[in-house]
C-alpha cells in the first residue's frame, strides 16, 4: 500500500515537473512597449514562411541603412536589368509562370 | 546604320536617304544626351556605345538618376520627338563613348511629305518599338505588383 502511494505520488510530481517545463517552453514574450526600443530603431520582421520551433529572421531597416549608397544604387540598377530580362523572356513565350517567375535580385531578397 | 530598328523593312537606298538628313552627334562617357522635361526636337539612332535611360528616384532623402533602360547600337532613342507634347520624358546619357544619329523632326516630316511610304514605314516601326516598350513595362509592373502582393499575403 505505501509502495502504491509512493509510486502515485512520484507519478504527480513526475506530471506537475513536466507541465512547468512545458510551460516555461511555450510561453510568449511579452514585447518590450515600455522601452520603445523597437519603435525607435525601426525595426521590421522580415516576412518569412513559419518553420516548426524557429523564429522568422528579425531584418532591422537599419542593417539596409549601412548599405552603402552606391552599393544600394547598383542593386537597384541590377534588379531593373533582371526584371527586364524577365519580362522579355515573359513576351518572349507569354505564360504566367514566366510572368511570376522568382528574382535572385539582392534588392528584394 | 541601314539596320537600326526604326528603318526596318526600308530599301538599302531609302534607308540611306533617310539617314543622310541626320546628323551625326559623338557623346563623351558620362555626357547628356537629352534631359528630363526638355523640349524633343530629334529622335536618336544609336550607332556605337551604349545609352543609359533613366528617372529620378528618393533614394534616402537624395534624388538620383535610376536606370530603367539601357539602348545599344540599332536602336532607338527620344521618339517623343515625333510625338506631341514633344517633350523627353526621360534622362538620355552615354555610360561610354557613343556615337548617335540625330534626325530632326522638321526634316523628317519633310521627308515624309514627299516619302509618304518611306513615312508609314518608318510609323510602323516607331509604333513596334513604342508598343514594345509598353509590353516589357506592363510585365514588369505586374511583377512587382505580385511581389507586393505576395508580401501582403505572407
Amino acid at each position: 500500500m505505501e509502495m502504491l502511494l509512493m509510486g502515485a505520488c512520484l507519478s504527480m510530481f513526475g506530471l506537475a515537473v513536466t507541465c512547468l517545463a512545458f510551460g516555461t517552453a511555450t510561453r510568449e514574450e511579452k514585447p518590450v512597449t515600455a522601452s520603445g526600443t523597437e519603435e525607435r530603431a525601426g525595426v521590421a520582421k522580415a516576412v518569412a514562411p513559419a518553420r516548426f520551433f524557429v523564429d522568422p529572421p528579425v531584418i532591422p531597416i537599419a542593417a539596409h541603412a549601412r548599405i552603402p549608397i552606391e552599393a544600394l544604387l547598383l542593386q537597384i540598377e541590377n534588379h531593373v536589368r533582371l526584371e527586364q530580362a524577365a519580362a522579355e523572356s515573359f513576351m518572349r513565350t507569354p505564360n504566367p509562370a514566366l510572368l511570376h517567375s522568382r528574382t535572385s535580385s539582392a534588392l528584394v531578397n | 546604320m541601314t539596320q537600326a530598328d526604326l528603318l526596318n523593312g526600308l530599301s538599302e537606298e531609302d534607308a540611306g536617304r533617310l539617314l543622310a538628313l541626320g546628323k551625326r552627334v559623338v557623346l563623351t562617357s558620362g555626357a547628356e544626351l537629352f534631359h528630363l522635361g526638355d523640349h524633343a526636337d530629334c529622335i536618336y539612332l544609336i550607332a556605337r556605345g551604349r545609352v543609359r535611360l533613366t528617372l529620378p528616384m528618393h533614394v534616402r532623402d537624395r534624388e538620383e538618376d535610376v536606370m530603367v533602360e539601357e539602348r545599344s547600337p540599332g536602336q532607338t532613342v527620344g521618339w517623343s520627338a515625333l510625338i506631341p507634347p514633344y517633350q523627353f520624358t526621360l534622362t538620355a546619357t552615354a555610360p561610354l563613348e557613343t556615337e548617335v544619329t540625330a534626325l530632326s523632326r522638321d526634316a523628317l516630316k519633310q521627308h515624309f511629305a514627299a516619302h509618304p511610304e518611306t513615312g508609314y514605314t518608318v510609323s510602323l516601326n516607331l509604333a513596334s518599338i513604342i508598343g514594345e516598350r509598353l509590353q516589357l513595362f506592363q510585365a514588369m509592373w505586374v511583377r512587382e505588383v505580385q511581389r507586393m502582393v505576395e508580401l501582403r499575403c505572407a
